[in-house]
């Protein structure tokens, strides 16, 4: 078998088992034959918790790391940084913000879409207005998107906890905010798994877009340049896809920490550094993360729910050095 | 001046089956044949519709256990979350969710007919949606002043179908306040301010107008001394110094009220120098329920009392 679709096959049996190992996970554990008979026959309370609940929570999870995934691997491909994640031009800031106002401000909106319209619109506002201010300010290059989403940052940041203390009392919590905050997974119905499928897809599709423009950027801005890429304007442009694509995990999961930084390392170890390749097994791998790490957070502690960004940063965190001590020793000290 | 009662979302006609319920007024009262199912609309205005009475019922907070457990519904309750400790037979129930949120599988578990949730920390954002959406009727529960406190036993005893019983209870805590009401009638009222809270900052928790905690410290014949607060929980201890209130109700244990009091400026509150700075128990004031009823009668004993030399 060709050496690639082996990988491939490998990388969907891996999600496959995650999703699985996903559905298995919670207060009360559910054997494959609990699934099974939640999918044929949903009468019971149980069967219609693992339907309605349980499965559309696992599949969002694995779309929301394949989100993360993404827009981490385009960042670090913009910014040319192993560093690089998504959240770099303030986009954690305005969905948080987004999210404190969806949370703590009586808007008399139904909250259930108020939450995810808000945090949408917080991360992708943000990085608009960062793009804003470094055109503005005649730095539209990485260093100059960088301090404008520093200073973004620290502004949405302050904002937010001025809501947050306002605004808080014993009955609406500062409680409610810091577990959005730490990330967590929104349970979609079927149907609006159905367009979170079908977003991620597109994201994908699109940031396909990117990617030979993203493997020049890595030759430097001016051999990119004299290999036909506009480079002022295709940054700002896979910038603002970059955050939409983490603006539309956010929506559905919260700040999750760490996995669009590690998804595009595991994906480069898998499939080499072209982003035809790293884009979906950065999607793939970020999936595998997120529903995994999803489980934990629903089992580990029952009957309490560990927030999902805690558990990602706590596990995933050693998890990503034991890869790349290996990954160093393997290539003489060069990751 | 005494509190009004307020109306909110889905209140008035909760109150006035309660009312009627109370006053004996069977026109008013629900009537229902035995295989009926139960129409309610709780605090959201959401419709919550109850096959049967409910007979397994998952309590979410201190509050909404406090409330079926008046009703005699204790052997209904089949989970609650971690942190509610009254009455002392919750010790061995099954706990559903705590301090890091609450587990739809836990809830799911106990096989409910109905869940009880406030919207207080993530309770209503991780149990509403999902427990609609398996099928299990969930009810919101607000108490944002005694009429709703009142209510509320109306709304859980219908839910539960003993409304008569529901009826009777709010009777007898409507009786009580009346009672309360005469007792304070054309006594000077003192400038209170009552701490719920600290925060790291030394910034104060305090009642505020809009909430029970509240309406409970003017019923029991207080003002409050800092009547403009507005709507933000928190007060500066220098606003709450500049108030110099008659009376200092500190909802917590002695220790803190010392460690508070010995603190540079509030040795020479008003208050505290005429020894008229108290704790309130954290279970009257800051969950709303029966026992709330209870702490505006000690309340106001303690302040005829300490009002009889006048509040100078």
């Amino acid at each position: 078998m060709n050496p690639s679709i082996k990988l491939c096959c490998r990388a969907f049996a891996a999600l496959a088992l995650a999703v699985v190992l996903g559905i298995c996970a919670g207060h009360q554990w559910a054997s494959p034959a609990d699934i099974w008979q939640a999918i044929t026959e949903r009468d019971t309370l149980r069967g219609r918790l693992l339907w309605e609940w349980r499965m559309p929570r696992v599949l969002a999870a694995a779309c929301v790391g394949a989100l993360l995934g993404l827009s981490g691997a385009v960042f670090q491909g913009v910014f040319r940084n192993p560093l690089a994640e998504p959240y770099l031009l303030g986009a954690s800031g305005g969905a948080a913000l987004g999210a404190t106002i969806a949370l703590l401000v009586p808007l008399g909106l139904p909250q259930s879409w108020l939450l995810p319209v808000l945090a949408f619109a917080g991360a992708w506002g943000s990085t608009l207005l960062v793009l804003g201010v470094a055109r503005v300010a005649g730095a539209l290059d990485a260093s100059g998107m960088l301090l404008a989403g520093v200073a973004m940052a620290a502004m949405l940041g302050a904002i937010r906890s001025f809501l947050m203390l306002a605004l808080s009392d014993e009955t609406v919590s500062l409680q409610v905010v810091m577990s959005w905050v730490l990330g967590g997974i929104q349970t979609p119905t079927w149907s609006g798994l159905g367009w979170l499928a079908l977003v991620t897809l597109a994201c994908l599709l699109a940031t396909q877009t990117l990617a030979r423009g993203l493997d020049l950027l890595g030759l430097g801005d001016a051999t990119a340049q004299s290999f036909g890429l506009d480079v002022a304007r295709f940054v700002p442009r896979a910038v603002l896809l970059g955050s939409l694509v983490v603006a539309a995990a956010v929506a559905y999961g919260g700040l999750v920490a760490f996995v669009g930084l590690a998804a595009p390392h595991i994906a480069r170890w898998w499939v080499g550094p072209r982003h035809r390749w790293v884009l979906p097994a950065s999607a793939l791998a970020g999936a595998v993360v997120v529903t995994i790490a999803d489980a934990m957070a629903r089992s580990v502690l029952p009957p309490a729910e560990v927030p999902l960004g805690l558990i990602t940063a706590v596990a995933g965190g050693p998890f990503f050095i034991v890869l790349l001590a290996r990954r160093l020793r393997a290539h003489g000290g060069r990751a | 001046m005494r509190p009004r009662m307020r109306g909110a979302g889905g209140f008035d006609r909760r109150a006035l089956l309660c009312a009627g319920a109370a006053l004996g007024l069977g026109a008013l009262a629900p009537v229902r044949a035995a295989s009926e199912p139960i129409h309610l609309r709780d605090a959201l205005g959401r419709d919550v519709v109850l096959p049967a009475p409910a007979q397994r019922i998952v309590t979410i907070f201190s509050s909404n256990t406090e409330l079926v457990a008046a009703l005699g519904l204790m052997d209904r309750i089949v989970g609650v979350e971690e942190y509610t400790r009254f009455p002392p037979e919750v010790a061995g129930l099954p706990k559903v969710g705590g301090r890091l949120g609450f587990s739809v599988d836990a809830v799911v578990a106990q096989r409910p007919d109905l869940v009880i949730v406030t919207p207080a920390r993530q309770a209503a954002n991780q149990l509403v949606d999902p427990m609609e959406r398996i099928g299990v009727p969930v009810m919101v529960l607000l108490s944002r002043g005694l009429d709703e406190v009142m209510a509320n036993v109306c709304q859980v005893a219908l839910a539960a179908g003993v409304g008569a019983r529901g009826a009777a209870l709010v009777q007898l805590l409507q009786r009580r306040l009346a009672v309360v009401d005469a007792r304070v009638a054309g006594r000077s009222a003192p400038r209170a301010l009552m701490i719920t809270g600290r925060m790291g900052n030394g910034m104060l928790l305090v009642a505020r107008p809009g909430t029970y905690t509240n309406e409970a410290m003017l019923r029991a014949g207080a003002r409050h001394a800092i009547p403009g607060i507005g709507a933000l929980a928190q007060v500066s201890p220098e606003a709450a110094l500049a108030a110099d209130p008659d009376v200092l109700l500190f909802a917590g244990a002695q220790a803190g009220l010392d460690e508070l009091t010995r603190r540079p400026g509030w040795r020479d509150m008003r208050a505290v120098r005429a020894q008229r700075a108290i704790t309130v128990a954290r279970a009257e004031f800051l969950i709303p329920g029966p026992r709330t009823f209870d702490g505006i009668e000690t309340l106001a004993r303690w302040i005829l009392r300490a009002g009889q030399k006048g509040w100078g």
